[in-house]
């Protein structure tokens, strides 16, 4: 794929409930830019689930930042990655030269505990909240796999521990297994500590074309899906056969396979997610997900860390900016640029997000990404 | 609370069976009210669902949601001649496990399928 990334920023991560949205924007934005050397911006894609009517323009245009296609965008919790995928399109196109993605998201405005879906769907409607839309994966993953209690709290142990050494995460503070069992039960068998933090917070990328000098960050690939029926013939949890399908076609796209990959960063809202998306990438066989837990794969240090940012259970979840902060993460580590948790010689990066919430599909949306340093 | 059609599983005055449609050709089955089959777009014909399923999976909601109050146990069930559903489970607080036997025995009184345990 011909696109580079050459500037990446995010705000903090966190409930900043004083903060206009603006503002969050602003910090990502001018971080990015700074950082690719103050190109001339040609287009701009920005992601935003919850985001008011102009959320973009309201933003950018303080900026200097007018007078150029701007197009915003909205797929669940994939709406970042969306815009990131878009942008690199653009530019592996030839449509525009300097793109700029954003994703900007103010939950503080919106919800003061757990997201539902739309009451114009039959689960939403039904009161299902999302954390119990993954318990209902988690309780299959139990019946079916033998997956366990402390399989699921091992995720949370894991990524709290990443996000020790990450200061723009909203919680970093480490726990031990018997902390996340412990904690609070939201829907049954996933607890406080399992699900992913309401936070407020934004990030950006820069894409251009690459310049073929060493030591760029190239997308190798970039891939977006939307999840096909998921129904009474779906032997699948809810999600798994978007991931992997998108998964097969970006390593297919870049020329690789899952044994390539040196690090990951993925929508781990709550703890079974990360299993069921590591299978998903071909990172286990299906089923053998809490593997990877149990012998430190997936750890810092291991073969193949996965959230080495802490996540979004630590990060927390602003739904439009995670996926540009889990892009900025993989550029970090792959320019070694990650401090205390760089992961060492890391080379190629994937990014995935997977975004729910309309009933009878396997999920809204889904982008996975492949970033390697030239 | 949304003032657009509701957009839940229907259950029939017998309290047994939901309302549902299948396909004549490829016979897809939905207790969504559609015009067409997702699969292959022929026009589709209603039918009926229930009383007797499976628990395909299962939670215990115990947050606050918008209309709720918590805790309320929730399962997807594969009913026997129809659709995944998601059902209310009365009066239990704890999962019921997969794979077990339910049947239709009314609405509860947010007009949520419910379904009891037969096995």
């Amino acid at each position: 794929m011909n696109a580079a990334v050459t500037g990446v920023g995010t705000s903090f991560f966190g409930k900043q409930p004083d903060l206009h949205p603006n503002e969050l924007v602003w910090r990502a934005v001018a971080e990015a830019l700074a950082e690719a050397d103050d190109p001339t911006i040609d287009a701009i894609y920005l992601g935003t689930v919850f985001g008011s009517p102009g959320v973009a323009q309201r933003a950018l245009h303080h900026m200097g930042l007018t007078g150029i296609p701007i197009i915003t965008v909205e797929n669940a919790c994939a709406s970042g990655t969306t815009a990131f995928h878009e942008a690199a399109k653009m530019v592996e196109l030839g449509r525009f030269e300097n793109v700029l993605a954003v994703g900007v998201e103010k939950m503080t405005d919106n919800f003061a505990g757990a997201i539902h879906p739309e009451s114009t769907d039959p689960e939403g409607r039904s009161g299902l909240a999302l954390p119990s839309l993954y318990a209902l994966a988690a309780t299959r993953y139990q019946a079916l796999y033998g997956l366990t209690d402390e399989d699921l709290a091992r995720v949370s142990v894991k990524n709290h521990g990443h996000a020790v050494h990450n200061d723009r995460a909203q919680h970093r503070t480490p726990h031990t297994v018997d902390e996340v069992l412990a904690s609070r039960m939201i829907a049954d068998p996933l607890t406080l500590l399992q699900c992913c933090p309401i936070a407020d917070g934004a990030a950006a990328a820069v894409l251009s074309a690459p310049k073929g000098s060493a030591d760029e960050i190239v997308v190798r690939s970039s891939v977006l899906k939307s999840g096909g029926l998921w129904d009474y013939r779906s032997e699948h949890v809810w999600g798994f056969e978007l991931v992997s399908a998108t998964a097969r076609a970006a390593y297919e796209a870049a020329g690789i396979g899952p044994t390539d990959v040196d690090v990951v960063e993925c929508h781990d809202a709550f703890t079974i997610g990360e299993i069921v998306t590591t299978e998903a990438l071909g990172l286990a066989h299906e089923g053998e997900g809490a593997l990877l837990l149990r012998t430190g794969h997936t750890t810092v240090g291991g073969p193949q860390p996965v959230n080495p940012s802490g996540g979004l259970l630590s990060r927390g979840h602003p739904l439009g900016a995670t996926g540009l902060a889990q892009v900025a993460e993989i550029v970090w580590q792959l320019r070694g640029d990650a401090g205390v948790r760089q992961v060492d010689d890391a080379r190629i990066g994937l990014v995935e997000t997977m975004g729910g919430g309309v009933a009878g599909i396997d999920g809204n949306a889904c982008v996975v990404a492949l970033l390697e340093r030239t | 609370m949304s003032t657009m059609p509701d957009p839940r599983p229907r259950v029939r005055a017998d309290y047994r069976t939901i309302e549902g449609q299948f396909c004549p050709s490829c016979r897809w089955r939905t207790f969504s009210i559609v015009g067409h089959c997702a699969q292959c777009g022929t026009p589709m014909v209603a039918t009926e669902f229930g009383p007797a399923g499976t628990v395909w999976s299962s939670t215990v909601v115990r947050v606050p949601v918008p209309g709720r109050v918590p805790p309320y146990a929730v399962g997807y069930v594969d009913f026997d001649n129809g659709p995944r559903v998601l059902c209310h489970l009365d009066a239990i607080e704890t999962r019921p496990p997969v794979g077990a036997r339910v049947a239709i025995c009314g609405s509860t009184a947010d007009g949520d399928v419910l379904v009891e345990l037969t096995s």
